[in-house]
Order: C-alpha cells, then structure tokens, then sequence
C-alpha cells in the first residue's frame, strides 16, 4: 500500500536499499540487549533503516552523486557492516544467536501471535496516518512546489511518509525477508499502477494485490513441502504485474498493440481511399473503373482494406475493375479537407 | 604472515580491481543499481548450470550466470521501454521475481547439496586457498585466484581497447552514435563485463560485497576527481585499499572477511564523503555558508548605495531594517571592511570608491539577467571570501 507512494514517487528501489539497512540494526540490537525479543530487534531495524535512509537523501542532496549511486552505496556497504556483525555475534560465547538470520530470508511460519498482533498494530496505524493525512501526501506526490506553496510542511510530511515506509519494510522484513522485501512494496503497486490512474483506487488496488498474493503465495508454499514462503509470495505477486502489463485496458501491452493495429488499417483504409480520389479526380466520371492492379502496397492497399472500403459503400467492384461511389467521392474529398484542417 | 593470508589477500585485491572499473562506468552511467539487481539474479543461472553439470566449478556455472545477468538487464530495458513504468521500478521488478526462482529451485531439487543461498550471498574469502588448482598433478595457487585473474585481464585488455569508446558512450552518448559507434554494443558489452565480473567474484566474496567494491570506490573518486583517468584509478586504489585493510580487520575481529572488507569500505567512503575537497559534505556546507554571507554582503551594499540618509546607513539600523541578527550583521560589515568596501565613520556606513564600483557593476548584472557573472567578479574585487 505504502509501496504505491514509493513508485510514484521514483524511490522504488529504496525498499530494496532500506530492507539491507535494516541489518546491522537488527545486529546492533541483538548485541545491546543480548535478547531475541523480536520488538527490540525490529526497533533496532527501524533506527538503521530510518539512519540509511537519511543518509541516502544526504548523499544526493549534498554531493554530485546520482540515487542511484547512493542507493547502490548504503544497501551493500549497511548490509556488509550488517553481515560484519552477525559473524562477530556468532563468535560469541552466547548460545541464543541462532536464528538471527531468519530475518535476512524471511519466514513466515516463524511467526507467534505476538508478531501478528505486532503487524496489525502498524498497519492500522498507517492506514489511519493515511487517511489522515491523505490530502497532504496526495499533495506532495504530484507537485511539491504547489504543496510548498500552499503552506505545507512539506519536509515534516516527507519524512512521515519515508518513517512509514521503512516502518513498512521493516515489519515485513520477517516474512519474506530482506531480498524480496523490495518486490513485496514494488510489486502490487505497479500492477495496480497499470489498471488506474486514480490515487485513492490506486492504493487501494494494492493493497487487495498485495493481500491477494501473500495469501495464494502462502497456500502455495503450504501446498507442497520444501517451498519457501517469501519467494513463492514475490513470484505470485510478479504474476500479477506481468498480467497487469499484458491485459490491463488503458495501458496494458496486448490492448496497445491492438489499438496500434486498428489505427494502422485505419490508416491504410484512408491512403488506398486518398490514391482513388486522386486518380478519379483526373477523370469527367468519377466512377470511371481503372484495375485493380494499379492499386499497390504503397498505397496502404491489400484486399482486405478494400474488402472494407466496398462494405461502407466508397467502392465498387466489377471483375478486376473498381470505381468509386459518389458517396466514397465525397468522403475522400472531405478526407482530405480534414487532414488540411488539423494540419493548420 | 603464511602464503594462505597471503593468497586471500592477493584475491581480494584483485576482486576488488575488477570490480572498480566496471563500477567507475556504472556509477557514471548512472546504472549502479544494476549491479545489484545482476548479482542477484545470476542465482537461477547458476542453480541451472549445476542442475546441468553437477559440479559447482565448472566453467558452465559462470557462463549461464552470465548470461542470466545479461538476461536481467535486457527485462529491465524492455520492461522500461514500454512505458508503463520507471526504470528503477523495473529494476525492482525483475530481481527479485528471478531471485525467488532460483531460491524456489534450490528448495525443491538441490536441497541436500552443498549450494544454499547464504553462500551465493555471502560467500568466504577464507576458504578460497583451500580449493586449488591442479595442472599436471601441480599446485599452481586456489581457483579463484585464477579465475578472477583472468577475468581481470579480459577487462583490463577491452578497457584499453576501447578506452575512447567508453569514454564517449559515457559522457556523450550522442555524439559516440554519430561518430559510428554502437551505443548498444557498448552497452551490452560493459554489462557482459559487469555480468562476468559479478559471477566471477561472487563465489569468492559474495554477492553484497561484489556490489559495494563496485559502487563504493567508483563512488568515492567520484566525489574526489572529475578526471576518468584519475577517476578509475583513485578507484582502483580505494578497492585495494579497503581489501588489505579489511582482510586485517577481519582478522583481529575474527569476523567475515567480505563484512569487514564492506565495513572498511563504507569508513572509507564516510571520509571522503565529509572531507573530499570541494565536493565532500563539510566543503560544500561551508561554500554554502560562505555563499550565503556573500549574497547578505551584496543586499547590503546594495542598501547603502540606495540610501543616502545618515539614519539609514548607521550601524545600528541594520538589525532592525534589513532584519538582521546581530552575529550576522558584524560578519557581513567586518568582511566588508576587509575588502576595502565600506568606511564606518562615527558609526556611519559609507561606500568607499571600490565599494561602490562593485555594486554598480553587480546591478548592472542583476539588471541584465547576468547573475552569475557575479561570481567571476567577485575574484576580482574580494581580497578575503567570506
């Protein structure tokens, strides 16, 4: 849900950035405390994660660097700082560490009520900062400058909505895990991306994507024995983006490619119609016939575009001959007018 | 120091040259994150290539993984080049949808062999000297050594070969098709290096560390040189550096070698970062402050040309009028002063000569729309900065 603001705001990769952050904060926790409670850790996550992020926005403002570059920079080099302290952890004589990697692959089944609860605690409280704040985000996604103008704290607003994200990713992290994290914010919200252009539909769309494929995912992974659950969910999820590009109505690939094809016969249809004008117009009888041999591709002509043409009545057709209908006369005419007419 | 520690760092040395001069091009194409999305997805590949040999060093292994990694960019480009979403979306699309695979695949079929994702991830320098490699029954080093050897010197010769050609593609995209190069050749070629380079590394050091070496030293000679040339050898030496120095981290914190490689890495990069000349963090804070005093100076100037009136032009009527507070009024009055632009006599504020010879020519420039002209005169008539 909260990964639709992160596309549209061309930060999509920082899901990615933020879930590898989060380690050496869970890392860090882990040594404070020398505790598993998922809370602490998961806090610890949220300060490294809110810390990369930071930094992230830093990187670019301050230096010539691209998001990119930054984005590329913090993920490995938090992740490998991360890594760095998971082995000095398990070098320890502490024999409660096991199971600290969970969270780099995610594991659903791990779960105790505790978490869930955890889980819907967050998301409520998103849900209602989103309603809350809906008018303002909506804002400060589309024009910025216009939000600044209208009084808006546009910097307190921005960091709200990052918090939220990495907020987000971090609660996730514990299902799916740090690689797939990213496809879990990206994924429904570039499939509902492609079926509207509303915000509000928007959002709401991927949250039922993103609901819709946790839950096939899980059933899935059920299904069958040595399935992991974190890449079965991204897999399904991925499904319903490449469906989303293929059959989606306004934008999707397959509906494009047949608008573009209706056009072109369109297109066609009015050159082979133009060319007969012109021929008729050097004649007294506009219905004079001529063959149809002189009709070529150049023209746009195949027997099916002048199938078409004898089916709206502009042509008629007598053995190899063809002549035009006064009526076909007439609109060629006006054809002509009329692309003049847009052309000025 | 016993020849294993000194092959590890040998090897990490040289992954790290590898790596830094694709990455150079990768953080100047603005691609970087490409790398991480290939060192992911090289997963099925290699799940597919052992599948196929049983054997996890077999040369196939790194060719398939190759051209998954190939295979990741080219999803990315067409996925981009319908329209329907951004770039960096699409990269976040197709990584992980082909990471899941290749886990999914390790899950179902090659569960009781040695390949689990944490060592595609993570990877072990330490283990590398242990796996040698025998010609004619002689020990002539560890594998990796060999392997990420050559693919050093496969990089180093095309960089040389086609220098000119990079260079331009990079900078000037343009003008290399113009000329008759192929920007598409080139750049499927960088991605093939960039694709073998990650293979080639990764079982070393892992696919985390593969993508910092690639970033982080391009990214930090970045912030130091504007040079390519100095650049990708700035970068090469950040890489070198960060390997030796994080192999002896390791070792004193008895830790993953290929963390603490990252973690020096990422101290390297926090330096230059906040101390690069002219670009780092602290240079350009204080240009921004020194930027701000000078335009405070300009208004001020300004001012005093326009008022004639001994009220307006007293020192103390600055705090009220132009809404100054008193810290900020003495800097930009003291820097005045030192430039020879002002004379304060009996508390009243007057141009001198020089002073006021800047501030016509700065309104003329104002006037005209020249704003920055402003900044070359000031070389000429500042003796201090602010």
């Amino acid at each position: 849900m909260l990964g639709s603001f992160a596309v549209l705001r061309k930060q999509s990769l920082l899901g990615d950035a933020i879930s590898h952050a989060a380690l050496p904060g869970i890392a860090i926790a882990f040594l404070i405390t020398g505790a598993k409670d998922s809370n602490t850790l998961l806090l610890g996550a949220l300060v490294s994660g809110l810390l990369g992020t930071f930094w992230i926005r830093g990187i670019i403002t301050k230096t010539h660097l691209k998001s990119d570059t930054a984005l590329g920079l913090i993920l490995s080099l938090f992740f490998g700082f991360g890594m760095l302290l998971l082995t000095f952890i398990q070098k320890q004589p502490n024999a409660n560490q096991a199971g600290l990697d969970k969270y780099l692959f995610g594991q659903a089944a791990t779960l105790v009520e505790s978490d869930v609860w955890l889980m819907a605690i967050v998301t409520g409280l998103c849900l209602l900062v989103l309603f809350l704040f809906w008018k303002e985000f909506k804002i400060l996604l589309f024009d910025k400058d216009y939000a600044k103008t209208l009084g808006f704290n546009t910097k307190t607003i921005d960091i709200l909505i990052t918090s939220f994200i990495v907020l987000a990713i971090v609660l996730g992290l514990q299902t799916v895990g740090v690689v797939l994290m990213s496809a879990m914010l990206l994924a429904p919200a570039a499939a509902a991306r492609q079926w509207t252009n509303s915000l509000s539909k928007m959002v709401l769309l991927a949250a039922i994507f993103g609901a819709f494929s946790g839950v096939f995912g899980t059933a899935i992974s059920a299904s069958q024995n040595n399935l992991s659950t974190g890449p079965v969910i991204v897999i399904v999820a991925s499904v319903f983006v490449v469906v989303s590009f293929i059959f989606s109505p306004s934008r999707g690939l397959l509906f494009r490619q047949i608008r573009f094809i209706a056009n072109r016969r369109d297109l066609e249809q009015q050159k082979t119609l133009a060319f007969m004008y012109h021929i008729a117009e050097t004649h007294e009888d506009i219905s004079h016939p001529h063959t149809i041999k002189i009709l070529n591709n150049f023209q746009g002509f195949t027997r099916k575009t002048l199938q078409k043409l004898v089916d709206k009545d502009y042509v008629t057709i007598d053995g190899t001959m063809w002549s035009l209908t006064q009526k076909g006369f007439e609109k060629a005419a006006n054809l002509y007018n009329q692309q003049h007419k847009t052309d000025e | 120091m016993n020849s294993a520690q000194i092959e590890i760092q040998l090897i990490a040395s040289l992954v790290a040259v590898a790596c830094a001069i694709p990455g150079t091009f990768l953080v100047l194409r603005k691609m970087a994150m490409i790398s991480d999305a290939i060192s992911h997805s090289i997963l099925p590949g290699i799940v597919i290539g052992f599948f196929i040999t049983q054997d996890l060093n077999s040369p196939l292994l790194i060719l398939l993984a190759a051209i998954t990694g190939i295979i990741t960019v080219v999803l990315v480009e067409h996925i981009q080049k319908t329209g329907l979403v951004k770039e960096d979306t699409a990269i976040g699309l197709v990584f992980p949808a082909l990471f899941s695979i290749g886990v999914i695949m390790i899950a179902k079929n090659a569960n009781d062999v040695h390949l689990d994702v944490d060592a595609v991830l993570l990877g072990e320098l330490a283990f590398a000297p242990f796996d040698r490699l025998f010609i004619a029954g002689t020990d002539v080093g560890p594998k990796s050594l060999w392997i990420i050897g050559a693919i050093l010197l496969i990089t180093l010769g095309l960089l040389f070969a086609f220098f000119k050609e990079l260079k331009i593609s990079t900078f000037d995209a343009g003008l290399a098709a113009s000329l008759g190069f192929s920007p598409a050749l080139i750049h499927y070629g960088l991605m093939t290096v960039s694709s073998v380079t990650t293979v080639g590394a990764f079982d070393a050091v892992g696919a985390i560390l593969v993508v910092a070496l690639m970033i982080a030293p391009a990214a930090a000679a970045y912030l130091i040189t504007t040079d390519l040339k100095k650049m990708l050898l700035l970068a090469i030496i950040f890489g070198v550096f960060s390997a030796i120095s994080g192999y002896w981290f390791a070792h004193w914190l008895d830790a993953s070698i290929a963390g603490s490689i990252t973690t020096m890495l990422g101290l390297l990069f926090l330096i230059v970062y906040l101390f690069a000349p002219s670009k780092g963090l602290i240079a350009v804070m204080y240009r921004e402050k020194q930027q701000r005093i000078e335009v405070s100076l300009l208004t001020f100037l300004l001012h005093l040309k326009n008022h004639d009136d001994i009220e307006e032009r007293h020192v103390n009527h600055l705090n009220e009028h132009i809404n100054w507070q008193k810290v900020r009024s003495k800097t930009v009055l003291d820097l005045a002063q030192k430039n020879n632009m002002i004379e304060i006599d009996n508390k009243i504020v007057s141009l001198t000569e020089k002073g006021d010879e800047f501030t016509s020519k700065a309104i003329d420039y104002i006037i005209t729309n020249e704003d920055a002209q402003i900044e070359d005169m000031k070389d000429d008539f500042f003796l201090f900065r602010g």
